[in-house]
């Protein structure tokens, strides 16, 4: 116990940087709650004329939201026993993305008016039990070589999560609505996707098998003239875990999913081999493939000639409403945006879910989501800086791994959201409503701060 | 009352202050993060600087890519081999990922062979446990063949 308090209360080297970051988190979701609070109330027609400070609400008529502020700094304290040396911008960082993503779900929820709107408390508690699945990660994952030494199990337990629930959705799921539902797996009540748990096994199998074959893959194989074609034996077990995940996601209608996984092969092959020729031979799989997935399944062709057409009278009242309705609530922001609760999100359908960034953009406007970009770019800045610092080339690739899944998924859904490529239904890390995405975000990030933390010699 | 503000003006002030807080923040995590930075590049810049204490000369570049008379700088502590994260790196079949090390210490050079495959070979004897080197030492790494040069 001595111990323990010595290493929380070493002064000098206390996590003091984190503590001041997580100030302004907290004071966004004061702010943000004390103005749902305020439209709820004036949209009962009880608004007050006036505002005095004796006028306003007590901390208490606040809501639960505020727990998020307690939960942030008790998983500092913890850190900071845990892991006094590990980064110190992370823990912020998503404390300000999640606290976002909890005042629009709590904006979202079907009822504004208090007592509790109902996605904002599931999504809280949601965020919570990521923090807590976060500090987990960090404590199980000490000796971090032993995520590499399983490489096969990991790919082979995400593998059959996926097949599962493909069984499962065969039975359950509609392929004939047009934005596709999330591919679920329900455990008496609670839904879990397996593919947000899959693209976390894939990174760890990924980075387990590149950092043993790195440099075969990069300087093995045979010349034909400047072509260099990589060694068979090194890149089949590779090429067989891709190809196994990108057809099973294909035949689910996951196109989203399928390019998150394509776009993190190719990002750490590239990492680990600096060969420009593998990142060649992936864009020209990745047309030639988009090509024949194009003549061949009938849903691609629908979804690309939605982008095209959206606007078209036949499309913008049928399968093109949720594209169109999104871009009208983008436009409606405008740069500052109509402000919290004071816009019309619910115009879109799946507001709560793909297209979670059109409200913030309705509602905090162009500068609203510049800030958002810009928080979720510090994010993956972070987490290349943790992999270049890191000591193995395990720990490397691994890091840059996970930072590309975030990369990847806020382009593809954005992207999406702004008509500039067919919409896929991938969520935006932290800010979309959903538990298991939420929860392995915050997996995700125990991994990148346990990466952070210089070995202990003790 | 004319300090009281209404209602509408209260909500303004409320979607300013958030706004603000979002990029106050940035701010923060990116000032946090230059100051890293400075750290880090203090910390290199207190480290001595590399001293360049010979040079390797290619006498024979075997199946590599290499011109034979080019010069590698010796550093206090570098690797050869077939990887990319050697110092000297060596693309020919017969040399390992990390074949040799070659370090400064007690004020003479070192060679040691790293559990490499077909071994390193200083005058033409395999090397089976570290050894200094001397000036005009032939060294051989799988078909590659350099000379210690000052």
């Amino acid at each position: 116990m001595k111990q323990i308090l010595s290493r929380i209360v070493d002064l000098r080297n206390y996590r003091w940087n984190e503590l001041f970051l997580l100030i302004l988190p907290s004071v966004f979701i004061l702010l943000g709650m004390l103005n749902l609070q305020y439209v709820s109330v004036s949209n009962q027609g009880k608004a007050p004329s006036e505002i005095t400070a004796s006028s306003l609400p007590g901390i208490d008529t606040l809501g639960p939201q505020l727990l998020l502020i307690v939960a942030l700094f008790a998983t500092h304290i913890i850190l900071s026993w845990l892991i006094p040396k590990a980064d110190q911008t992370l823990l912020p960082i998503t404390g300000m993305l999640s606290a976002l993503g909890v005042l629009m779900a709590t904006r979202l929820g079907p009822a504004l008016p208090y007592p509790i709107p109902v996605l904002g408390y599931r999504q809280l508690i949601w965020v919570i039990l990521g923090l807590v699945f976060c500090i987990g990660t960090v404590w199980f994952t000490r000796s971090i070589k032993w995520l590499s030494r399983y490489k096969y199990t990991w790919a082979a337990a995400g593998i059959i999560l996926v097949l599962v629930s493909l069984f499962h959705s065969l039975r359950v799921k509609n392929f004939n609505s047009p934005t596709h539902d999330q591919l679920n797996l329900g455990f008496g009540g609670v839904v879990f996707q397996p593919s947000e748990l899959l693209k976390l096994c894939l990174v760890i199998f990924f980075a387990a098998y590149l950092s043993e074959n790195r440099e075969v893959l990069a300087l093995g194989g045979k010349k034909i003239g400047p072509i260099h074609i990589p060694p068979l034996r090194q890149s089949a077990p590779l090429l067989a875990i891709l190809f196994i995940s990108l057809l099973l996601f294909l035949g689910l209608r996951e196109l989203g999913v399928a390019l998150l996984i394509f776009g993190i092969f190719v990002s750490m092959i590239y990492i680990a081999t600096n060969k420009m020729s593998y990142v060649l031979y992936s864009l020209g799989f990745f047309a030639g493939g988009s090509l024949i997935a194009y003549y061949l399944l009938g849903y691609i062709r629908d979804r690309v000639a939605l982008v095209a057409n959206a606007f078209l009278p036949a499309y913008a009242n049928n399968t093109g409403f949720q594209i169109v309705q999104g871009l009208i609530a983008l436009g409606a922001g405008g740069i500052f945006g109509q402000g919290l609760g004071q816009g019309y999100p619910y115009f879109v359908p799946a507001v709560q879910t793909d297209y979670v960034a059109a409200a913030v953009g309705e509602e905090f406007g162009m500068m609203g989501l510049f800030a958002l970009l810009a928080i979720m770019l510090l994010l993956i800045y972070r987490g290349f800086r943790i992999a270049m610092r890191s000591r193995s080339v395990f720990e490397q690739l691994l890091g840059a791994g996970l930072s590309s899944i975030f990369a990847i998924q806020t382009i593809v859904i954005l992207a999406g959201n702004l008509k500039l490529i067919p919409l896929t239904g991938i969520p935006l890390p932290f800010i979309t409503y959903g538990g298991s995405s939420v929860i392995i975000n915050f997996i995700m990030v125990g991994l990148l701060l346990r990466l952070s933390a210089p070995e202990e010699t003790a | 009352m004319t300090n009281a503000l209404t209602f509408d003006q209260f909500l303004l002030i409320l979607r300013i202050a958030m706004i603000a807080v979002l990029y106050l923040f940035i701010l923060q995590v990116v000032l946090v993060s230059r100051r890293d930075l400075n750290m880090a590049v203090q910390y290199q810049s207190a480290q001595p600087a590399k001293q360049v204490i010979g040079h390797l000369t290619v006498m024979d570049s075997g199946t590599t890519k290499l011109n034979p008379g080019r010069r590698f700088d010796i550093f206090t502590d570098m690797t050869l081999g077939r990887g990319p994260t050697n110092t000297v790196i060596l693309e020919s079949t017969v040399v390992s990922g990390e074949n040799t090390r070659i370090y400064y210490e007690n004020k003479s050079l070192w060679i040691e062979d790293l559990g490499s495959k077909n071994g390193t070979f200083v005058n033409e004897q395999r090397l089976t446990s570290p050894r200094a080197l001397k000036l005009n030492d032939v060294i051989r790494v799988g078909d590659v063949r350099f000379k210690i040069t000052a």
